[in-house]
């Protein structure tokens, strides 16, 4: 499959269908995303572009800036095409930040990869397919999460207990909002004095982690980096999981699915858009 | 357009934790956690995460500076240069070498701290050269010496995870080495107990079996406690104990008359809880101790760091995974500047400088004579530079004006120097009293190698170019070393400082750029084939004979306690939001806007007693000093205690603190003395 | 043991239910002396950290008292509220914190009474349910 994507890569490049690819590079013993551009050793450094189960996604929030390193990018140089190797995690992060104005999909040719099934076990995910599926066989999702049943057998003792405990790990790093491509407030309510108490540890139970529940509810794309980010291992994803659901069962909306289908948090109750004088400068 | 990571080491504490640098363009945008490193493993603390801000704060030094009238002007490197080499090279000549004294960094690399040393020993001739590892784990450097052969953490981060039992002392962990502290969490999902004694009721202790909380201070009393009743109970790993180790009976004398009704008398820690606190740590089949500042900064810190070792080796905990005594390191590289020999005694890997042996090799080497007589210590440096005895001091990358004990006296030394110079990446409470002052890169900006507190090496690479004029420190001293004649020092890498190092130090002799580019490498690593060692003593001690030592140690108070004038007993520490003398984090966003300010931690009812409200000011006196700041009303701290961190120079807890020292390894009692609270007067 | 009082707090919208509790007032309805009542421009500016705020500092119980759908100052503000309280709510009940002890209602300005009915039953409610377990949480 590297193979293929590799080739694919260097056929966008020479043929200038894009000016850069954007996908993970082997480096230092391990992989890092990278900007391939064929400037620095010529077409032959994509013989480094590779895949990772490790990092499944390449767009991060950059900080202290707040911002997405393809918004980064496309600041920069606005004409510039950059193709990108993207999983399905990957792309429906891309179709948020479109949605949200954050990038330009225009400008973004997405080489759209299938996960296998091993790697969608490995993260309980739902969706393993991007919708531009260009290379590998698409394989089903993985529907039970053993998790979210154990969570929902609890009575609410049992669950505030559970939650009670995991939250007084936190040690407040913001890592699961750092490593979350739709955490891109510029002014973060988790660092807001009136809501979370600062300075203290373990940050206020359960206002700080409720934040980024609330906040990234019907736009979280279920790629579980803020789990895998955090070094006390609560179970972030057990929650947010079965807020995807939520919103499929309460809005019949799924984030990261298409661009023209608008959050449910900007439509009427009956689901059609806002008038606009009402809903500009939201 | 360019972009790339650049995977580097975090320069805050000893975890070692890894990540990449985001680099755009040629400026750094961001940090990305590094999924593959052995101990990150993707996750970082809130300081790791923002390790990027201050790098490119504005603050940041761009020019060399000289003083004249009071004010620092700009003037070029060359005139600096050749300035700083002439004033050193006229004390050196009118006053002798002794009349000069260097601090060295653990915030710098390796190959930064090795030229330190060898500038100090082979171009200015005093062995007078320290680090800050003299004020947090001077005491583990002597004291693991003397029971075990070498002086670091026995065993590595992630072996915690398999311990059955993990003995936390002394050590706020969840705060100090937050990616530490995620093993102690996972063994203890997987069923270890957690047993932590802390005089403060730390976050960890949700999580703990037990808590130990005694008296400041009293760790000897502690520890003998728990070995009267392992002895008493025949818990002890008697074969261990015949094969590998030496002085069982001495120490069987002395912990003698520590019964646990003694210790309660002593500690205040109920004898029940430390019966059963002993017998869960001896009856592990796994058993760590992690430890910290909390026992190390004490009069008796040499003490204490040995009784820990007594501990572990009476049960047999040492030379297997998971095990072992573990002292954790709070700054990125203090374990590399002791084992680069940046202190007064020792040549890098703890090579005597009174061992002829050892001064003749670094001598033939260096193509000089090195002297014979090992060099003073921070304390004494301060102390003889405010005698007179002292005329000039070289400072690169610390700020005892805010790290040091009793500040006022710290600055009464800085400020009789007849000449200051100070190498930093800001203008620090310290360079502000300097005579010139020479600009440093940062982590970011610069190539080498940092040594964790698992005493694993490894990279740091350079992401961006350094801001304006400034220079690598290891480019300034040997640019500094050539402008006083050296010819020892005409390196055009850190790869090759590395080897250089690698040739004179066992423990690093397998070392070499390119192996450290494909990951760390923890010490020792002796040849080019070795791959590194994770544990120590795992068939004999490093001690001359092979065997653990056991010492029978007593009890004894710390320096200064508390009395009817000052009746509290003082602690200081940090916090997780801000790193030592607050240099680098203040100057990032958001942890300065989690913590702006210090603060002094005070019981319920002591705060009840004296009126004092939460957030009000208070003004703390000691028999040092005294400082204004604001009180924060918790149950963290027992009643008769206060707690400050140490980070803010507007209300610097160093002003407070008892420069007393531990008679061998002279490391200030930073954790106990007695003081006095009361609440500032609105007038 | 005394009768557990509960404490609960209530946004009412400027336009409708501020209005609606004034009337009860003049109107004398009797209702619980358990609210504690915070007047917001509208329901839509209640944002669901209020809600956890309040709950985690004490309360418990917390009534959100808006315009009847359609009858929005602001056109659309209820609609925001609407769905964003039923989101909260399931997060409320992931975390386990009963969803009952936050209540979303529809008061005018003209409905004085239906404004102390629905006070009425919720305090009943609330005291059913006990105390907030969070404020221990805190503590």
């Amino acid at each position: 499959m590297i193979e293929s994507i590799r080739d694919l890569a260097r056929k966008w490049l020479e043929s200038k269908e894009v000016d850069a690819i954007f996908g993970l590079k082997e480096q230092d013993g391990g992989v890092a995303p990278y900007l391939f551009t064929g400037r620095v050793n010529g077409i032959s450094e994509l013989g480094k572009l590779t895949t990772s189960t490790q990092y499944r996604r390449l767009c991060y929030t950059c900080r202290p800036s707040k911002d997405n390193i393809l918004s980064l990018m496309q600041r920069r140089e606005p004409n510039m095409k950059i193709g990108i190797v993207a999983r399905g995690c990957e792309e429906r992060a891309l179709v948020e930040l479109a949605k949200r104005g954050q990038i330009d999909l225009e400008k973004i040719k997405i080489m759209g990869i299938a996960c296998s099934q091993e790697e969608a076990k490995e993260c309980k995910c739902e969706r393993p397919y991007p919708n531009n599926l260009v290379i590998g066989e698409r394989v089903e999702g993985v529907s039970g999460d053993e998790n979210i049943n154990a969570l929902l057998s609890k009575s609410l003792p049992e669950r505030l207990a559970f939650w009670r405990h995991e939250l007084s790990k936190c040690i407040k790093c913001y890592g699961c909002r750092d490593a979350c491509p739709m955490c891109f407030c510029k002014d973060c309510k988790m660092e807001q004095k009136i809501f979370t108490e600062t300075g203290s540890l373990p940050p206020e139970i359960p206002m700080f982690l409720f934040i980024r529940f609330y906040h990234i509810s019907e736009r979280c794309i279920g790629c579980g980096e803020c789990e895998k980010a955090c070094p006390v291992d609560i179970p972030l994803l057990t929650i947010f999981r079965q807020l995807r659901r939520d919103m499929k069962d309460l809005f019949d909306y799924e984030a990261g699915i298409a661009v023209e289908q608008e959050s449910p948090l900007l439509t009427t109750l009956d689901e059609s858009p806002m008038r606009k004088e009402v809903t500009s400068g939201v | 357009m360019e972009y790339k990571n650049v995977l580097t080491t975090c320069p805050y504490c000893g975890c070692g934790c890894n990540f990449y640098l985001q680099v755009l363009d040629g400026k750094l945008i961001g940090i990305l956690p590094c999924k593959s490193h052995p101990v990150s493993q993707g996750k970082l603390c809130i300081k790791g995460l923002n390790a990027g801000d201050f790098v490119t704060s504005k603050d940041r030094l761009t020019k060399p500076l000289i003083k004249r009238n009071g004010k620092f002007t700009d003037i070029s490197w060359d005139e600096a240069l050749f300035l700083v080499a002439k004033k050193l090279k006229e004390y050196k000549e009118s006053y002798g070498p002794d009349s000069i004294a260097v601090l060295s960094s653990a915030k710098c690399t390796n190959e930064e701290n090795y030229l330190m040393m060898k500038f100090a020993r082979a171009v200015l001739g005093t062995n007078n050269v320290d680090h800050c590892a003299r004020l947090c784990h001077a005491s583990t450097v002597v004291g693991l010496v003397q029971s075990f052969g070498s002086g670091a953490m026995t065993n590595s981060i992630r072996e915690l995870e398999d311990a059955d039992c993990i003995l936390v002392i002394g050590s706020n962990t969840p705060e100090q080495h937050p990616l530490i502290a995620r093993y102690i969490l996972r063994a203890k999902e997987k069923g270890a107990k957690i047993i932590v004694a802390d005089p403060r009721s730390i976050t960890l202790v949700q999580f703990a079996d037990y808590h130990l909380r005694h008296r400041p201070g009293t760790d000897v009393a502690l520890f003998n406690g728990m070995m009267n009743v392992i002895l008493n109970e025949g818990l002890e790993d008697k074969e261990f104990i015949k094969e590998r180790t030496e002085g069982i009976e001495e120490l069987k004398e002395v912990v003698k008359k520590y019964t646990p009704e003694y210790v309660e008398q002593i500690t205040g820690v109920p004898k029940d809880i430390l019966v059963d606190a002993a017998r869960t740590y001896a009856k592990a089949e796994r058993a760590s101790i992690i430890y910290s500042m909390g026992i190390t900064q004490h009069t008796t810190g040499v003490d204490n760091v040995r009784s820990s070792a007594n501990l572990a080796m009476l049960t047999g905990n040492l030379g297997k995974p998971s095990t072992g005594v573990n002292p954790l390191r709070g700054q990125v590289n203090v374990q590399g500047a002791c084992d680069m020999g940046a202190l007064p005694n020792v040549y890098s890997g703890y090579q005597n400088v009174v061992d002829e042996k050892a001064r003749e090799k670094f001598g033939n080497a260096w193509k000089v004579k090195l002297p014979e007589k090992p060099g003073l210590t921070i304390i004494e440096m301060m102390n003889e530079a405010a005698k007179g005895n002292i005329k000039a001091m070289y400072i690169m990358g610390e700020n005892p004006m805010v790290s040091d004990p009793d500040i006022s006296h710290v600055k009464e030394g800085l400020e009789k120097l007849e000449f200051l110079v100070v190498q930093d990446i800001f203008l620090t409470e310290t360079a502000q009293l300097a005579d010139v002052v020479l600009p440093g890169a940062c982590y970011a900006e610069k190539e080498g190698t940092f040594t964790s507190t698992e005493r694993l090496v490894q990279m740091v690479r350079k992401a961006i170019e350094p801001p304006g004029e400034s220079k690598a420190d290891w480019e300034i001293i040997c640019s500094l070393a050539k402008a006083m004649g050296s010819k020892e020092f005409e390196y055009v890498s850190p790869a090759e400082i590395m080897d250089e190092i690698a040739s004179f130090t066992l423990s690093y002799g397998g070392m070499s750029y390119d192996r450290l580019q494909k990951g760390g490498l923890a010490w020792p690593c002796p040849s080019k084939e070795h791959p590194g060692t994770p544990y120590l003593h795992k068939e004999k001690f490093s001690r001359a004979n092979g065997k653990g030592k056991f010492f029978g140690i007593e009890f004894k108070e710390p320096a200064e306690l508390p009395d009817e004038e000052y009746p509290f007993i003082l602690s200081t520490g940090r916090i997780i939001f801000h790193f030592h003398t607050g240099t680098m984090t203040r100057r990032t966003e958001l942890l300065n806007k989690e913590v702006p300010t210090g603060y002094v931690e005070i019981a319920h009812i002591d705060a009840a007693r004296l009126g004092i409200g939460a957030g009000e000011f208070v003004s703390v006196q000691t028999r040092r000093g005294q400082i204004k700041t604001k009180a924060l009303i918790t149950e963290r701290v027992p009643e008769g205690m206060i707690f400050i961190p140490f980070h803010f120079a507007e209300c610097a807890a160093n002003v407070l603190t008892n420069p007393a020292f531990d008679p061998v390894a002279k490391i200030p009692e930073y954790k106990v003395c007695a003081a006095r609270i009361e609440k500032v007067k609105v007038s | 043991m005394a009768e557990f009082e509960p404490k609960i707090l209530a946004f009412c919208c400027n336009w409708c239910s501020y209005a609606g509790a004034d009337l009860a007032g003049v109107s004398r309805l009797q209702y619980p002396p358990n609210i504690r009542i915070i007047r917001v421009m509208c329901s839509g500016r209640v944002e669901p950290e209020f809600v956890v705020k309040a709950l985690s500092l004490g309360a418990d119980g917390v009534l959100i008292l808006g315009c009847h759908i359609g009858d929005c100052h602001y056109i659309y503000g209820n609609h925001r509220t609407k769905k964003r309280m039923a989101i909260l709510e399931r997060i409320l009940g992931y975390l386990g914190i009963d969803p009952a002890r936050v209540r979303l209602e529809w008061v005018s300005a003209s409905e004085g009474a239906r404004f102390a009915e629905v006070v009425r039953q919720f305090t009943e409610e609330i005291k059913k349910l006990g105390p907030n377990p969070l404020k221990e949480v805190r503590a």
